[in-house]
């Protein structure tokens, strides 16, 4: 937004950051521990991740994947989890078996009470699991939990399609 | 039913036999039975379900969660079958679940759970249980007259306490004789009410152990069953399945409560026929010893 030589304020259009940047490689990645596939890695016959055997390969943009151990979600369109991983069992003191079909939150609310629109968590996942590229942004913590504010890296992974929530 | 070892299922998953050991103990799926050895032996319904769940999953969990959906399918499909009076309809769902499952996973995951819903769904007053609870008690029956004659060299009498097969037990304490029967186990299944002649019967069928199931019948007439059969036989080890874990009981010494899971409580009288087994069997051992020893001593002397 600029002043005119009114003095009133006046709109710009501007190139959204997606149409701006480069499309970001995709990365795989295993839903439960996070660790990449190799890329000299013959190609799996199964989805299985080959390193803990407890989680299945998932693509993501490089950008926003996890690192291995890394605490994430993956959700999907109606908001239930899907998978949890190593790290986010030990953040959120649940595991995997017992956080799955569960709805989003039941584990992470939206820390601030100003966060509205756009900008909230439900929004954001069901956005990112309907597929839009693009990351999100948005500060959540945990459920039951107050005073503990984690930063929530929100993006579009799959297959099938589904909606990536990296804690940090 | 088609059975596959740990490593055809584990070929089948495209994952080692470590990952699917490790499946099994994190999530309880896929849950395998033993086999005589001892070995691992999963149903290829469960695997193939599995297999299928994984191609379209986020997460193992998710797709254990969906192949379980899968599976439960056949539990709905009997309720939906009974609650409608369809026989025809309920057979073909209980072959289903036959085909992804083994017997006694049928009976204790499908047509166990199904009766329980039933009666709660409309009361065992209804005509609903009334046809539920007939069809049920005929399939096991039939059932059990499908079973191999017995290999075991133990047997058990049943005295059943139950009312009828009306008796929300009665369903449980088919299946824990199909299960025993199946186990190789030969089982004699007689009312709890009749006592004259009870001797005789008792004498031919010479038990290892007695289980007296349901809880209908009040403690005295058990009591007098019991004893008839004690007096016929000589004591023996009892048990009792069903009677009600919330009757008061005067005296209860020596008698093993059974789980009220009919998978359960078969697997407790196996371990507990071994247990008389392996008792008997030292205390002839020790009698052989003692003989020999009372030889030994006379061709000193």
């Amino acid at each position: 937004m600029r002043r005119a030589s009114t003095g009133r304020p006046a709109l710009r259009l501007l190139n959204t950051p997606l149409e701006r940047e480069d499309p970001a490689p995709l990365v795989s990645f295993c839903s439960h521990c996070g660790s990449r596939p190799g890329p000299e890695a013959a190609p799996a016959l199964s989805r299985v991740c080959a390193t803990c055997g407890l989680g299945l390969i998932l693509e993501s943009r490089a950008d926003v994947a996890p690192a291995a151990g890394d605490a994430f979600l993956v959700l999907d369109r109606s908001l239930a989890v899907c998978a949890v991983s190593h790290g986010a069992e030990h953040l959120l003191a649940t595991s995997e078996p017992d956080a799955v079909n569960r709805h989003v939150t039941d584990l992470l609310m939206p820390a601030g009470a100003e966060d509205t629109g756009g900008h909230s968590l439900a929004m954001a996942v069901a956005w990112a699991a309907r597929g839009d590229g693009g990351t999100r942004t948005t500060v959540v913590r945990p459920a039951n939990a107050f005073g503990i504010r984690l930063t929530a890296r929100i993006a579009s992974c799959g297959p099938p399609r589904a909606a990536l929530v990296v804690l940090e | 039913m088609r059975y596959l070892k740990t490593s055809e299922a584990a070929a089948l998953l495209n994952v080692s036999p470590n990952t699917l050991r490790a499946w099994e103990r994190r999530f309880g799926f896929p849950k395998p039975q033993r086999s005589p050895g001892k070995h691992r032996l999963f149903t290829h319904g469960e695997v193939a379900a599995l297999r299928d769940a994984l191609q379209e999953g986020l997460s193992i969990s998710s797709a254990i969660s969906r192949a379980r959906e899968g599976l439960a399918a056949d539990a709905n499909s009997l309720v939906g079958a009974l609650a409608s009076y369809e026989r025809e309809r309920a057979d073909a769902a209980i072959e289903a679940a036959l085909a992804l499952r083994s017997v006694e996973r049928s009976v204790e995951e499908v047509l166990l759970p199904t009766l329980d819903e039933i009666a709660r769904r409309y009361t065992v007053e209804s005509a609903a249980w009334a046809f539920a609870a007939h069809w049920g008690s005929d399939w096991l029956r039939r059932a059990m007259r499908l079973t191999p004659p017995p290999v075991r060299q133990v047997s058990i009498v049943l005295g059943d306490a139950s009312r009828d097969e009306l008796d929300r037990d009665a369903p449980y304490i088919r299946a824990l004789e199909l299960f025993c029967v199946r186990a190789g186990v030969k089982v004699l299944s007689l009312s709890a009410r009749g006592v004259a002649g009870i001797g005789d019967a008792a004498a031919v069928h010479r038990p290892n152990l007695v289980v007296v199931a349901g809880g209908h019948l009040d403690d005295d007439t058990v009591a007098r069953w019991a004893y008839a059969i004690r007096l016929a036989v000589g004591a023996m080890p009892l048990a009792i399945y069903r009677r009600g874990a919330e009757r008061p009981r005067v005296r209860a010494t020596g008698t093993t409560v059974l789980p009220p899971g009919a998978g359960d409580a078969q697997r407790t009288l196996l371990e507990l026929l071994e247990s008389d087994q392996i008792a008997t069997a030292s205390a002839s051992a020790a009698a052989a010893e003692l003989r020999a020893q009372g030889r030994i001593a006379r061709s000193h002397r």
